[in-house]
């Protein structure tokens, strides 16, 4: 039911929006449908709260293949349907509530724009897609949806599509991800070639690769036999995740991505569809279980990830752009922690980041509507004429930066927490762990630097811009609630029936058990000094309306070039893509146009010139044809003259 | 069954089809067409009369291969009948019977 309200938005917006200019041309049946949805998932949460340690599963066989001796005994049966557990209640809160308030805040943000429709349409389909795959039962399911929201993301990336930069972006988008989505189905093949035909009810994945708790030690027991076959299936759901979350080394689209709206970059690049390859490995640790080599990779990919977006951050001088690395960063850390084995303590994060993140995104999407640029050196000084987006950004940047009690300090702390736990357990985790606490200094710093640079200071820089102006109330509206969302999110761990939603039922996560509560105060004392003392850096060299310059000759100026080129990753690719892939092209383009047209026109050219003397013989006189009767005949009295007597003995005589 | 041996008569009832052929191959009036069409289905009539006396197997009557024969001819009669209908026809429409002028067959 919930993901049904969005479906039939989508379908109705894309036949009648087009005619209802007045309801923001379907805008308003997409807002409804979506509130409906978070009403429906609260109700459902709640549930889970309520009930501990129930989940329900129905599914519904789609179809049955028959099995057959040998290599595949047991059939294959897929199946669709809806799982709720815990962890997916937790992800139909962040989905729906997120998603209904983007929705709201873009009847304003985008009431300007054309193709509305299109917009909203696209948009109710995300969200029907998104919600999908938190509800999938079973991996298949999951990899159709993983697919849907992926187009749904390439066609609102390249939402204004007149502008090359954001087509292209859009195909860059898809492609990079599309990287990731390929080595994700060949890791289900894997698991399919391994789990076909053994473990219990006659072979997990020919029963439909079925989420279900007690997978994970079925798993854990074939690992002795199968154990290299696990690692590389769990390699390629991780480098899958990697696509979808922007990981090292495919995060080169996220940025990029801010070429769609702002409400898409909310909604999908920041609270939803890129947490999807957090959700992803999430599910993955909880059902299936990863062999130690891929926590390893896990927690290096995390780790490194976390404080390679953070630099890249600090010197980019677009306001979306810099949230958007963060976005990387901060997926980095939820990375992390499924590969330290807290694979709850990353969807935490992945709840408070949600809401933290959305409302920067939001913020800054109010300050880009309210004087149309994204440019940080041309802004300044709006703290006084937009006080209520100016409050909301420094909300959300202190819950990123990690100040308690604002929401991204419980989840982060845990995270480094229990980093280090397994990183004493494990000394080979440790220099990703210390990557890590440098980032969280290297947060603080860059989201403060966004702030003062925008809000600080006593006037906009440029002043050609317009004067700045708060957005209406559906703009306000989602600002305030994900305000309060910002701050109170991460004091949902101390609520018990929450924390039932944060508990990983059935089997125990190897590694570290889900400590929420506990904390290592020395720990957390550590990362807020250091985001403190970051945002005191960012005061120092931005604060108060000053723009910091790089001495002309200093050290620094090509670390800024190389951190603003992106450590040359796009332009490495590419590079790639021109000189590799287009040679294959070019060659693909001969073979294609001189091997294959050729036959194909070279038999063309032959029929024709046979057909052209056959034609001659067609002369209508009877004679003739008599003549060739008789030629036939006597054709064939030769052959059996000739082969007559072999046939006749091969049969056998006669 | 006195007369002709097996040869001999293979030699005759293949001379007959032979100039058969030859006719039809050669042959440029419609008529003289039809004639020798008709002298090779003769030779074909020929073999199931001849053969008709060694009857290979039991529950085969002699009668059988002349009974075919009789309905060949009646056959035959009709294939001449609408063949003189077409020849006619030809020769209203074209003025001639000479079959290298119709080229009709052609597609």
């Amino acid at each position: 039911m919930v993901p049904l309200a969005p479906a039939l938005a989508f379908v109705s917006i894309s036949f009648v929006g087009r005619r209802w200019p007045k309801g923001e041309w379907g805008g308003w049946i997409a807002v409804v449908a979506a509130g409906f949805s978070m009403v429906v998932s609260v109700l459902i949460a709640l549930g889970e709260m309520g009930a501990p340690g129930t989940y329900t599963d129905v599914s519904y066989t789609w179809f049955n293949l028959p099995g057959s001796p040998g290599a595949f005994p047991n059939g294959f049966r897929l199946v669709i349907g809806t799982l709720v557990d815990p962890i997916s209640a937790l992800m139909l809160l962040v989905v729906t509530v997120v998603g209904f308030l983007v929705m709201l805040y873009s009847i304003g943000y985008m009431h300007h724009d054309r193709g509305l429709p299109r917009y909203y349409a696209e948009l109710s389909l995300f969200l029907t897609a998104m919600i999908g795959l938190v509800l999938s039962d079973n991996l298949l399911e999951f990899f159709l949806f993983w697919e849907l929201v992926g187009v749904c993301s390439y066609f609102l990336i390249g939402f204004y599509y007149e502008k090359p930069s954001a087509a292209s972006a859009a195909k860059e988008a898809f492609i990079v991800t599309r990287v990731g989505d390929v080595l994700f189905l060949a890791g289900i093949f894997v698991y399919f070639a391994t789990y076909a035909t053994s473990g219990p009810a006659g072979g997990w994945a020919a029963n439909g690769f079925l989420f279900a708790y007690g997978n994970a030690p079925f798993l854990a027991g074939v690992l002795g036999g199968n154990s290299f076959l696990l690692t590389v299936a769990g390699l390629f759901i991780v480098a899958g995740a990697a696509g979808k979350s922007a990981q090292f080394p495919l995060h080169v689209w996220l940025p990029d991505a801010m070429e769609g709206p702002t409400t898409v970059s909310a909604l999908i690049h920041a609270a939803t569809m890129v947490a999807a390859g957090v959700y992803l490995l999430a599910v993955t640790s909880l059902f299936l279980g990863f062999t130690s080599l891929d926590l390893l990779v896990i927690v290096a990919i995390g780790g490194f990830t976390t404080f390679f977006a953070a630099t890249m951050a600090v010197v980019n001088p677009d306001i979306k752009r810099v949230i958007a690395y963060s976005t990387i960063s901060q997926l980095g850390y939820m990375v992390l922690a499924i590969g330290v084995g807290g694979a709850m303590l990353g969807l935490f994060h992945l709840f408070t980041h949600a809401f933290f993140k959305a409302l920067l995104f939001l913020a800054a999407g109010s300050v880009i509507h309210a004087i149309g640029t994204q440019d940080l050196f041309k802004m300044g000084g709006l703290r006084k004429t937009m006080r209520l987006t100016s409050a909301a950004f420094l909300v959300g940047g202190l819950a990123l930066a990690g100040i308690p009690p604002f929401g991204g300090f419980w989840s982060k702390d845990d995270i480094l927490s229990a980093a280090v736990q397994a990183a004493e357990a494990h000394a080979a985790y440790w220099p990703f762990v210390v990557l890590a606490f440098a980032a969280v200094y290297l947060t603080a710093y860059y989201i403060f630097r966004v702030w003062f640079l925008t809000f600080s200071g006593d006037a906009v820089r440029d002043p050609s811009l317009p004067a700045a102006h708060e957005g209406g109330w559906v703009m306000q509206v989602p600002l305030i609630a994900l305000s309060v969302f910002a701050v109170v999110a991460g004091l949902f761990v101390f609520v018990p029936s929450f924390q039932t939603l944060l508990q990983p039922f059935g089997v125990a996560v190897a590694g570290i058990p889900p400590t929420y509560t506990s904390t290592d105060l020395a720990l957390s004392a550590i990362s807020v000094v250091l985001a403190g003392a970051g945002i005191a850096t960012a005061y120092a060299l931005w604060g108060g309306g000053r723009v910091y310059e790089l001495a002309p000759r200093s050290a620094a100026r090509p670390i800024r070039q190389l951190l603003l080129e992106r450590y040359y990753f796009k332009a490495a690719y590419d590079a790639i893509g021109r000189r590799g892939i287009y040679t294959l092209a070019r060659v693909a383009d001969f073979v294609d146009r001189y091997v294959i047209d050729g036959t194909v026109h070279g038999l063309e050219r032959a029929m024709g010139a046979v057909s052209d003397r056959l034609r001659r013989a067609q002369t209508g006189v009877v004679s003739d044809y008599a003549a060739y009767v008789v030629a036939g005949l006597l054709f064939v009295f030769v052959v059996l003259l000739l082969v007559g007597p072999y046939v006749v003995n091969a049969w056998g005589g006669g | 069954m006195s007369g002709l041996t097996i040869p001999e008569f293979l030699a005759l009832a293949s001379a007959l089809l032979a100039l058969s052929i030859f006719g039809v191959l050669t042959r440029r009036n419609f008529i003289l067409l039809l004639i020798a069409i008709e002298i090779g289905m003769n030779a074909a009539i020929l073999n199931f009369i001849y053969f008709a006396a060694f009857p290979l197997c039991a529950g085969h009557s002699a009668l059988s291969g002349q009974a075919i024969a009789v309905v060949t001819i009646g056959f035959a009669a009709t294939e001449v009948a609408v063949g003189l209908a077409i020849v006619l026809a030809l020769n209203r429409l074209k003025g001639t019977t000479n079959v290298a002028e119709s080229t009709e067959l052609k597609l």
